[in-house]
């Protein structure tokens, strides 16, 4: 997983979402594989998600110019997912961290930036709440979603 | 207030205070009349008697109205129908949290809470209907924050990001 510090600045805010987003999407394929019918088709719907911000960032980056931070082969995941129980909760902590990283671009980001980091954050918060509800995790919100504890 | 703050000051006994009063009463009352219906704003009481007009209110003061206002329609939708505690109470304190936390950046006490939500608290009426009314106020609650955050300063704007999110996702719980 990547481990989140505050950024330096705009491009490194969005550099560090971009590599959150490449991990999410890494931690996607071994979550779906113990899930079963819905909660596969929501892996499913979360990883397309998740590779649409990235191939976004993807984009924004290498249009405004400066590095863009090339995917990797692997990346270490928190916990093994062997079974449905510990794919739904990676599910939730892949949530939660991608939301954390969107978060801290808010700062460095003004205008059609800003709304798409929200949109993001809000996006991955609104997800982990679905996967806490499906793994019978209670609360199922928390109070200040990527809020760093 | 620069003018009486150096009669008042130091004169300790009784006997001395009372010249320092009527001296006030007198400039206060010199001052309405010099004054006049000019400044109707400014009364006796605002030029002598205050320290600190007030500050004006801070653009997201409304963003913590509406919170204590979400907070008070789930806590009069759960007194209605407490079986739904365990879904309604940590939204209810999230929405708690978020004016404490707003309340913080004021630099001042929230203010009162509002007297209860107008609508939504239909008690008895069915659950269903209950949880729609509760959605459409998160919903609209979104939207209020996201707009706050998009234009907020940088320093604002993680927290008010956070807010949009939580009441997004209360949206979802709800359903």
């Amino acid at each position: 997983m990547i481990h989140r510090q505050a950024p330096s600045g705009p491009a490194q805010a969005l550099a560090d979402a971009l590599a959150a987003e490449y991990a999410a999407v890494f931690a996607y394929a071994p979550i779906g594989v113990r899930l079963t019918d819905a909660a596969r088709t929501a892996a499913r719907r979360a990883e397309a998600a998740h590779r649409a911000r990235r191939d976004a960032l993807v984009l924004q980056l290498s249009a405004a110019g400066g590095p863009v931070p090339a995917d990797k082969a692997g990346y270490a995941l928190p916990f093994p997912v062997t079974d449905a129980a510990s794919a739904l909760r990676l599910a939730v902590e892949v949530e939660e961290r991608t939301a954390a990283f969107w978060r801290a671009a808010l700062p460095h980001t003004t205008g059609a930036d800003r709304n798409r980091a929200l949109a993001a954050l809000t996006d991955c918060a609104v997800r982990a709440t679905r996967w806490r509800r499906t793994a019978g995790v209670t609360p199922v919100t928390v109070a200040f979603p990527g809020r760093p504890d | 207030m620069v003018l009486t703050c150096p009669v008042a000051r130091g004169r300790t006994t009784q006997h001395d205070r009372a010249p320092g009063h009527s001296r006030r009463n007198l400039l206060r009352a010199g001052a309405l009349l010099t004054l006049g219906g000019a400044a109707a704003p400014l009364t006796g009481c605002d030029l002598f008697d205050r320290e600190e007009p007030d500050p004006a209110p801070d653009p997201l003061e409304p963003l913590a109205a509406e919170a204590r206002e979400l907070a008070a329609r789930h806590r009069a939708a759960l007194a209605a129908d407490p079986g739904l505690a365990g879904l309604l109470t940590p939204i209810a304190e999230a929405h708690e949290a978020h004016a404490a936390e707003l309340a913080t950046l004021f630099g001042r006490p929230a203010s009162a809470s509002p007297g209860g939500p107008s609508a939504g608290a239909s008690a008895g009426g069915d659950r269903a209907a209950t949880l729609a009314d509760l959605r459409q106020a998160e919903q609209r609650g979104r939207e209020s924050a996201a707009k706050l955050c998009a234009g907020a300063p940088a320093g604002r704007a993680a927290l008010l990001g956070s807010i949009a999110a939580a009441r997004a996702t209360h949206v979802e719980a709800l359903k």
